[in-house]
């Protein structure tokens, strides 16, 4: 800590000249930030910005409407990430508007930790279909395709709605306003798939990027790293992060790319992302949920995708606000009474300033203010 | 048969008044909790002499733990720990306790024995004496294997002021050792995280805590920090005095098993129920010996974490990075039963 202390003393003594905004993409990150209290210890001109990091929260609507409808099947058990649970979708006040409901309604909903649990439901089993609905960024589906690559049971299927982090980014960043100066680019996906995915972000679009790990320490010595980069006039990819190695985890790369095609595909409330979305590979096909049971979505339904009313929750994904700024954070949306996904999963954004300790909306402070020129 | 007296098992008939009930109370309960001021035949029971020299305070509370057994302790040795606990942290010293036992039907008699086992060495340790009880049965499905409900008597001297209208801005907050320990040993107990590992429940008695604490100078407040954690007591104070609490984060002591599992499972220790520690408010001229005090008992973990600070009630931890952030009341309690 020490370091990390010394670290911050150099970046408080750096010669800024005017805001700047670093965008972290990761969940695990933005925890870190908030639970270290990291924002109050850094100087007022350094915005740290929680931007795309959250599966759950872009998860689509459609998709979590599917397992819902799965689950009310009787034949059928769904299994799903816990946090997925009160994720709500665009019903009426009457239906069965999530996974959590749908269980108090009769369904055999099993929240699970880790995949695995998926394949040993399945196998207690044996009669009935198990579906598993597979969300998660590179990071849980690197896992998924292991397990799939051991085999699995007959009677289980995957809805998947798996997503790569970087593509968010390459649109955030080929937009009109990115809305960021620097990244701080995601350890784990980086131990996975390499860091040297992030390195279009400075040699394209010339932001400072610099990979860290979970640890406090980690992420001072990134926001360090880019705010030297950014004082000299340079931009590179950093390694803050000593697990990842250049080619990542050659192997799961490996199996990942087995398992799963790169398709369009949709971030709720934010639209389609080209080359973001994994879908399982045509061999896999009697594994796959969307094809053995395509019934069980309805794309015509009224608000079928879009995001709850009055959830700011795409911006906030985005990185275009920051959660309290939303109208209705803390009142109705708390994590008890949760209106948007960014307020359900332990990686949302919303979910994690309030469990922080930040229980007051904000007046209007747009994350994305522009920065003074370094 | 399940209804004959060498059963394994509980059924509705160890409730129904009879045979089996007597044999229950006989051969169970009495022999572990046997003491001179206990007859199970009475309806009601004297007290022996009440006329110490102070103040009597009576306690009363209930224990739902799930699973029954965990590792440094059981249901039983909890209420009793739980109870005293209660009596020491308010100053006084803990002598008489009654016990209702909600078994359920179907709870295998082998580990019933050493719940109540539990029940007894408990109070033997802790020198209480178990005066009046009673059990009933309850049905299968009604209830956690078995529920216990206490109520505990104890004797507190006179002129002994402890209390949350005592603190003022300035005082100090210790804590007698690492935080959540107990709350991190029962979900581990239950194995669904599929994690294991050899952390021990801090449940024990603090009235030698208590007792040493309140020998020296400046005692404000004494609490046992159990469901909720350290933050919760925190909140009590600030919710009460009107002050701001400020924790240092870097002097909370935690084991290190303990942050690892609540890393791993996205929890605060300072959130976590403890058993067997007390956190207490002192006034700053007396925070240092009453640390040396609780050290000099073999507490090498205390530790003063924190201060009440003149400003808006709220608790304000202070990370060991140098950042703060607010700790809130624990609101959606993640945590299943845990005592
Ligand atoms: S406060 Fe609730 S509705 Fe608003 S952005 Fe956050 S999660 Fe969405």
């Amino acid at each position: 800590m020490s370091v990390a202390r010394d670290q911050l003393a150099a970046i408080r003594a750096l010669p800024l000249s005017g805001p700047v905004r670093i965008m972290n993409v990761c969940g695990g990150h933005e925890r870190t930030i908030s639970m270290a209290g990291l924002r109050t210890a850094l100087p007022n001109d350094i915005r740290l910005i929680p931007g795309p990091g959250c599966p759950v929260c872009i998860c689509p609507e459609e998709d979590i409407y599917q397992a819902i409808r799965l689950a009310l099947d009787e034949r059928v058990v769904l299994a799903s990430f816990g946090d997925m649970l009160r994720v709500p979708v665009n019903v009426p006040r009457s239906a069965v508007r999530s996974l959590d409901q749908a269980r108090a309604a009769g369904g055999e909903v099993r929240p699970i930790a880790s995949p695995r649990d998926a394949v040993r439901i399945a196998r207690e089993h044996p009669g009935r279909p198990v579906v598993f609905h597979a969300v998660g960024f590179e990071t849980t589906l690197g896992p998924i395709a292991a397990m799939i690559e051991e085999g699995l049971p007959d009677n289980l299927s995957l809805l998947v709605s798996g997503r790569l982090t970087w593509p968010a980014v390459a649109m955030l960043l080929e937009s009109e306003q990115p809305g960021f100066d620097a990244l701080i680019a995601p350890g784990h996906v980086s131990t996975l798939m390499g860091p040297e995915e992030w390195t279009f972000v400075p040699e394209h679009h010339g932001l400072p990027t610099a990979v860290a790990g979970f640890t406090p320490e980690s992420i001072v010595a990134a926001t360090l790293s880019v705010l030297t980069q950014r004082l000299e006039g340079r931009a590179v990819l950093d390694n803050c992060y000593s697990a990842a190695r250049p080619g990542g985890n050659t192997v799961a790369r490996a199996a990942l790319e087995r398992c799963f095609d790169i398709v369009p595909a949709i971030w709720r409330g934010i639209g389609s992302i080209p080359g973001s979305g994994f879908a399982l590979k045509p061999h896999l096909a009697a594994h796959d949920a969307r094809r053995r049971f395509p019934g069980y979505a309805d794309e015509a339904r009224r608000n079928a995708g879009a995001m709850p009313p009055g959830c700011d929750c795409a911006r906030v994904v985005l990185g275009k606000i920051l959660p309290p700024e939303c109208r209705i954070y803390g009142s109705p949306c708390t994590p008890r009474t949760p209106v948007g996904p960014c307020m359900v999963s332990d990686e949302g954004a919303c979910r994690i300033w309030w469990s922080s300790g930040i229980r007051e909306r904000s007046a209007e402070r747009r994350a994305d203010a522009p920065a003074a020129p370094a | 048969m399940a209804t004959t007296s060498d059963s394994s098992f509980i059924t509705m008939a160890h409730g129904n008044g009879g045979r089996l009930m007597r044999e229950l109370i006989e051969h169970v309960f009495a022999p572990a909790l046997g003491n001179p001021d206990l007859d199970t035949n009475a309806d009601a029971v004297r007290l022996p002499d009440l006329s110490g020299d102070g103040e009597w305070l009576i306690t009363t509370d209930g224990f739902t733990v799930d699973p029954l057994e965990f590792p440094g302790g059981n249901i039983g040795s909890l209420a009793i720990h739980g109870t005293v606990n209660d009596l020491a942290v308010s100053g006084a010293t803990p002598c008489y306790v009654t016990l209702n036992a909600f078994i359920e039907e179907g709870l295998a008699l082998s580990i019933l024995e050493r719940l109540v086992r539990g029940i007894g060495e408990a109070s033997r340790e802790s020198g209480v004496r178990i005066v009046a009880g009673d059990t009933k049965v309850v049905g299968r499905g009604q209830g956690g294997g078995l529920y216990l409900a206490t109520t505990g008597v104890g004797l507190r001297p006179h002129g002994l002021q402890l209390g949350l209208d005592r603190i003022r801005a300035g005082d100090r907050i210790l804590v007698s050792g690492p935080v959540g320990d107990h709350g991190t040993a029962v979900l581990l107990a239950r194995e669904q995280f599929g994690l294991s590992g050899d952390l021990q429940s801090d449940a024990t008695s603090v009235l030698p805590i208590a007792q040493a604490l309140i020998k020296g100078p400046g005692l404000r407040f004494m609490r046992d920090p159990t469901r909720g954690g350290i933050a919760t007591v925190a909140h009590e104070i600030a919710r009460t005095t009107g002050h701001t609490v400020r924790l240092q984060a870097a002097r909370i002591p935690v084991r290190p098993p303990v942050r690892a599992v609540c890393d791993m499972l996205g929890y605060d220790p300072c959130y976590l129920a403890c058993e067997g520690r007390i956190a207490a408010v002192v006034s700053p001229e007396s925070a240092t010996a009453a640390l040396a005090s609780l050290r000099s008992l073999g507490h090498r973990h205390a530790a003063i974490i924190g201060e009440i600070a003149a400003g808006r009630p709220g608790v304000v931890l202070e990370t060991a990075l140098g950042g703060e952030r607010i700790l809130e009341e624990l609101e959606d309690d993640p945590l299943p039963r845990i005592c």
